[in-house]
């Protein structure tokens, strides 16, 4: 019995395919997986316009007004400061420009420490095992299980005095390493074991080389992931401090301003045009970082993705 | 062999306890400040005390208090006094014990974050359950975008909005506070009503934002578990919809989800120290922010120790009620 | 007369860009109380044609024409919940993954019961008891296990809880979708003969499938060979065994080695005489896993174990067992991934404890491995050319670029692959079996001495299978490297290798030629999984197999020597 011609062909294309290797095709698989992607796309298109806010807002917005009495007091929005001014007569609109800069790198810089010691920690735990990984593990678990506010709270208040949004970084960089240290330390438990790297020592590559030329290049999806959540933990953590007043008095970061409108009661006083801007920059802040760590796992981590 | 599992466990608990309290001790002590200096000093300003005296009226106050002792005196002394939770005189509510404060501010926070936990909890859960059940339709895949938002912003946050909105624009809330300042705190009903019309805007808050994080945690383990062999044999015995939902599906999805749970009632005190501040919830929250901005260390250690008894104690907790919902780690 | 009749069944696959029609205007019969087989590799649609008769494709699939009767009634013609009533009553399905296929949370009484229940069934308290008492020693099992758990059950004892569940409403079909596949070849056997007798029983049809034609031969009626869709060969098994008509259904059954057949290999080439030290060598060594100062439980993964591997005598030593045997361990030190507990190993006469620089390079490039998943032995950030360029640039066996290009090029053509078509690709975008050739490519390119080959072939597809072996077969010969084959499948092994050891247990209970090993068995254990062998021969009949071990002493029988390979005796 052979294929007889009634039967249709095994396989009918029934839209166009990407060609491997040409622009077009290139461009056309990219449109259809951000299709099926909507949370990386949201994600990136939240972020992105929030940083052109802060980078092309200075352009036109003088941000040196970001700074009391640069204005009158409690204005609401004009022509001249479009988003109005506070009782202490900051440039709402400069004050967003440059809070959201000074937010942003604020967790950025945080993120950055933390994610470069916590994989190197995590890497020596789990590469090399033994007591070192015991003693890091146990170390992890038990900063772990203590609410990071009360050690920064702590901190905070004790350095108050004179404290600058990038001291403030410094402090959050303290404890944003224990995530990505469990997390690297947790792959790398897995990695050590995995096939190509038996191979890569069966075809005389030494220690050195496994790590950085084997394991490093995959191990990249999952740092760029935890980078991510760290800066949104750092971000967190750094405007939470501020609102309780903990932060940098003299910055006019996004979390002092939320902690400045709690102080001169703007509820009562009926500034909305002070209370919404901030809430809702960092409301788009924390969703755009969601969104694109959501989308970026399901790009790194096939086991979740959808069925095509 | 269940029964030693406890044994060891409660040790290990007892040891954190320890470990915790000793770091809790010593850490502060690094703090470059003088507390009962900063105290008086403050005392001077608002109240004309000579400057002058502040450094013969700290002497004698760090005699009251114990603080010209030596360290490792205090330290044993700390231990002693934590065992049978009295945590001292207040140094900034002089002469309130902090046992007292404690005890003022926690049932506030605990009636507030356990309440509202629970049911974001249980709310949540069962969204997210069905959110993965009907993945396909677009109302669930609507809702599940919106929880997703929802989760991804702090508390606080929301708190705010909710402020502005319900409380400040509509006047349907009141915008701070646990009670009415006019009224006396009482067990009767028009105090009760008070208290609850108070803590819905805090208690929305949180929940709008735990109810999407509990939900998106569900909605990607119930799809994990939908792939598994188990599910795809109870569809091959022709179970009804409902039986495999609840019984093979949510079953087995909400097994980590209860982890949590019990992890997140360890944090119940500090948990939304923010939306405390921000509704002026007289809790735990602005307790801690109180003590610790008048470096008020006995406050201070008695807030910290009661939670880590918390979180040791939920652990425990982790570990008592696993087995009872997962037999495979009965054993 | 017949049970089931399906008609035309076709069933689709979307994607975004395709259609891919997977099952293909498929038409068959069961007759009442018939055993059918349908077997094909995997992408063939024959899991996906037994599921359409539940009405279990899922979405993106569909079924897009076709009848299936079923004594008369439709049942891709059901609607609504009749689709949901109609399974376990009158069509009942046996998971392939019976590792996970029981609900963890629950106990098996329930997991009997509730598909009862949600048929309408509502038997008393006492009632189910009987019911799950006797459901449960239908299938060999005691009726004390109603109280437990999946996890609490072995592989085997999960899968008859399945079949338990699934025959408990005494349906008219019976599909079993892979119902061994994870179960060892002792086990399976068992399995196979519960499902059968349990069938017989209720007198209803059933349809296996499946990929292991010996298994076939030995426990259906009917073969049906599924390939792309189509049905390519539909016979009684008598007949399709011994002609086969469709070139697939006889690549299949060729596939599948046989006993006596036996394939003589050219004597050994005689390669230069190394001297006295050998090229391997196992001194009393041992592994014990665990154990120390504070765990508890040691596990003996490999008993003491003596061995002298010559330089001159290349050939292929078999390593037999079942999982937990410690094949893989024995393997791992070899490779020097693992430190033996106790012993020396010794490479051409140095421990390899106390190798200097030169030397520990030399044992790494001359003893070389091929693993049994071919994925995971490719780092999938970079193209498969680095499988190949990696060791040819660490061992400095090409000078240039262009003198590692063709030696990369033709270390392909040496196991049959088109360089142009594979070089320059990721791993995910070949096949297994490209893969794992690459992977035999590699291996050889490095010029190895001794090739230890764990499981080579498990993951390839049956008609692969011989293929590759064959291809170790032959590289052997020509290039004179000696290969350890580390393998569960004594029939594999009895075809390609020059000298057996069976392992149990971490022990070496038989060892010898493989004709004598496995034609003949001499030690109880040996005996059974031979006897377990599902041999593609419908009249040779599925031997005896014991169960209990009691008797299995502590007994090694060495059957003879091989040259160039002398195993020392357990003291």
């Amino acid at each position: 019995m052979t294929e007889s011609t009634s039967f249709p062909p095994r396989v009918e294309r029934i839209a166009e395919e990407a060609e491997p290797g040409s622009l077009r095709g290139t461009l056309l698989g990219i449109g259809r997986y951000l299709r099926r992607n909507p949370q990386l796309v949201f994600g990136l298109i939240l972020l992105l316009a929030l940083i052109a806010f802060t980078t092309l807002g200075r352009l036109f917005v003088d941000v040196t007004e970001a700074r009391p009495l640069a204005g009158p007091a409690s204005q609401p929005p004009s022509s001249e400061f479009p988003l109005g001014t506070d009782p202490q007569g900051r440039n709402i609109l400069a004050v967003m420009i440059e809070g959201s800069y000074l937010t942003i790198r604020t967790g950025v810089v945080a993120g950055l420490i933390g994610i470069v010691f916590g994989s190197a920690v995590g890497f020596v735990a789990g590469y090399y095992g033994g007591w070192a990984d015991r003693i890091i593990t146990w170390v992890v678990d038990v900063l772990l299980t203590v609410p990071a506010i009360l050690f920064l709270v702590i901190i905070s208040a004790m350095l108050q005095t004179g404290l600058t949004s990038l001291g403030m970084a410094l402090i959050i960089a303290l404890l944003a390493w224990r995530r990505p240290a469990r997390q690297v330390r947790s792959q790398i438990l897995v990695m050590r074991e995995a096939g190509y790297v038996e191979m890569a020592k069966l075809s005389g590559s030494g220690g050195l080389s496994i790590i950085f030329r084997e394991i490093a290049p995959n191990l990249m999806p999952y740092l760029i992931s935890s980078f991510i959540v760290a800066v949104a933990a750092a971000i967190l953590a750094s405007v939470g401090l501020e609102a309780m007043g903990l932060g940098p008095q003299n910055e006019p970061t996004l979390g002092m301003t939320i902690y400045w409108i709690m102080q001169f009661s703007a509820f009562l006083l009926g500034l909305w045009w002070w209370i919404l801007p901030p809430v809702l920059i960092l409301i788009v802040l924390f969703v755009g970082l969601y969104l694109l760590n959501a989308g970026l796992d399901e790009l790194a981590n096939p086991r979740l993705r959808r069925r095509t | 062999m269940y029964l030693q599992r406890i044994l060891k466990r409660i040790l290990t608990l007892l040891a954190v306890i320890w470990a915790a309290a000793t770091l809790n001790f010593f850490l502060p002590q690094l703090a470059p400040k003088n507390p009962i200096t900063e105290k008086l000093t403050q005392l001077a300003e608002t109240s004309g005390v000579d400057g002058n005296r502040i450094a013969e009226l700290t002497e004698a106050f760090n005699a009251r208090f114990g603080l010209d002792r030596p360290l490792w005196e205090r330290y044993f002394d700390y231990l002693g006094d934590i065992a049978t939770f009295d945590f001292g005189l207040s140094i900034a509510s002089y002469p309130a014990r902090v046992g007292d404060l404690i005890g003022a501010a926690l049932p506030w926070t605990i009636g507030l974050m356990v309440t509202t936990t629970l049911i974001s909890f249980a709310i949540g859960t069962l969204v997210g359950a069905y959110a993965a059940w009907r993945r396909d339709s677009v109302l669930m895949q609507a809702v599940s975008s919106v929880l997703m938002v929802f989760s991804a912003i702090p508390f606080y946050l929301i708190g705010l909005v909710l402020i502005y909105f319900l409380a400040a624009k509509a006047g349907w809330f009141p915008i701070s506070g646990g009670y009415s300042i006019f009224s006396i705190p009482g067990w009767n009903w028009s105090f009760a009503v008070e208290v609850f019309h108070h803590s819905i805007l805090p208690a929305l808050s949180i929940a709008i934002a735990s109810i999407g994080i509990w939900a998106i945690g569900m909605r990607g383990m119930m799809v994990t578990v939908q792939g598994e062999d188990y599910m795809t044999f109870a569809k091959a015995k022709g179970l009804t919809p409902r039986r495999i939902f609840l019984r093979y599906g949510l079953r087995n999805a909400i097994l980590p989800q209860v982890t949590t749970l019990a992890l997140f009632f360890g944090q119940v005190v500090t948990g939304a120290v923010l939306v405390e501040i921000v509704f002026g919830y007289p809790g735990m929250g602005n307790l801690l922010l109180e003590s610790i901005t008048l470096f008020d260390y006995p406050t201070i250690y008695g807030i910290v120790f009661i939670l880590i008894v918390t979180i040791a104690v939920s652990m425990l907790l982790v570990d008592l009620i696993y087995p009872l919902i997962d037999p495979r780690v009965r054993t | 007369m017949t049970l089931l009749q399906v008609r035309d069944l076709s069933i689709d696959y979307f994607t975004s860009t395709r259609v891919i029609h997977a099952v293909r205007g498929v038409s068959f019969d069961v007759a009442p109380a018939e055993r059918v087989a349908l077997v094909g590799e995997s992408g063939s649609g024959k899991t996906t044609t037994a599921l359409a008769l539940m009405q279990m494709i899922e979405a993106p699939g569909k079924i897009t024409g076709g009848t299936a009767h079923l004594k008369g009634e439709d049942l891709l013609a059901l609607r609504g919940d009749a689709v949901r009533s109609s399974r376990l009553r009158r069509v009942a399905y046996i998971p392939q993954g019976a590792m996970n296929s029981l609900n963890p949370v629950l106990r098996l009484r329930e997991q009997i019961l509730d598909g009862l229940t949600d048929h309408g069934q509502r038997p008393d308290r006492r009632a189910a008891d009987t019911l799950v008492a006797g459901a449960l020693e239908g299938v060999g099992l005691s009726p004390a296990l109603a109280r437990a758990y999946p996890h609490q059950l072995s592989g085997g004892m999960k899968q008859r809880a399945c079949i338990a569940i699934a025959i408990a409403m005494k349906p008219d079909l019976v599909i079993a979708d892979e119902p061994t596949s994870a179960l060892d070849v002792i086990t399976q056997k068992q399995v196979m003969a519960t499902l059968i007798a349990a069938q017989e029983d209720i007198g209803c049809g059933l349809l296996v499938i499946g990929h292991d034609m010996g298994l076939m031969a030995q426990a259906t009626h009917r073969v049906i060979v599924m390939q792309d869709g189509l049905i390519a060969e539909d016979a009684p098994v008598g007949r399709i065994f011994h002609a086969p008509r469709h070139p697939y259904s006889k690549m299949l059954i060729e596939s599948v080695p046989t006993l006596g057949r036996r394939t003589e290999t050219a004597a050994p080439a005689v390669a230069k005489p190394s001297g006295g030290a050998g090229l391997m060598e196992f001194d009393g060594v041992s592994k014990t896993f665990g154990g120390g100062l504070l765990g508890r439980g040691a596990v003996r993964a490999l008993d003491t174990c003596s061995f002298r591997l010559a330089d001159d005598h290349p050939q292929i030593i078999s390593v037999v067992g079942q999982s937990g045997s410690g094949k893989t361990t024995l393997a791992r030190m070899i490779l020097g991934f693992e430190t033996q507990s106790a012993g020396e190993i010794r490479y051409r006469g140095t421990a390899t404890s106390a190798m200097r620089a030169g030397e520990k390079r030399a044992y790494r490039r001359e003893v070389q491995a091929i693993f049994q998943d071919p994925y995971g032995s490719f780092n999938p950030f970079y193209k498969v050319d680095r499988a190949l360029s990696l060791p040819l640039e660490n061992f400095d066996l090409a000078g240039d670029r262009p003198a590692e290009r063709k030696r990369m090029e033709e270390a392909c053509e040496a196991v049959g692959l088109d360089a142009g078509e594979i070089l320059g690709r990721f791993p995910h975008e070949l096949s297994g079996g490209q893969r794992q050739r690459l992977m035999v490519a590699r291996a050889l390119m490095i010029g190895p001495r001794l090739l230890v080959a764990d499981e080579p072939v498990s993951m390839v597809d049956a008609s692969l299978r011989m293929t590759i072996l064959g291809n170790l077969q032959r590289l052997k010969d020509r290039f004179a490297i000696s290969v350890i084959y580390i393998t569960h499948d004594l029939a594999t092994a009895y075809h390609v290798s020059d000298y057996v050891l069976v392992l149990h247990r971490g022990r070496i209970v038989e060892a010898g030629l493989p004709a004598d090993v496995i034609e003949n068995p001499a030690h109880p254990y040996t005996r059974s999984l031979v006897g377990a062998i599902p041999w593609p021969d419908p009249n040779r009949a599925w031997g005896d197999s014991r169960t209990d071990d009691t008797g299995w002493d502590a007994r090694q029988i060495i059957r003879s020597q091989s040259q160039g390979f002398e195993l020392a005796g357990a003291a």
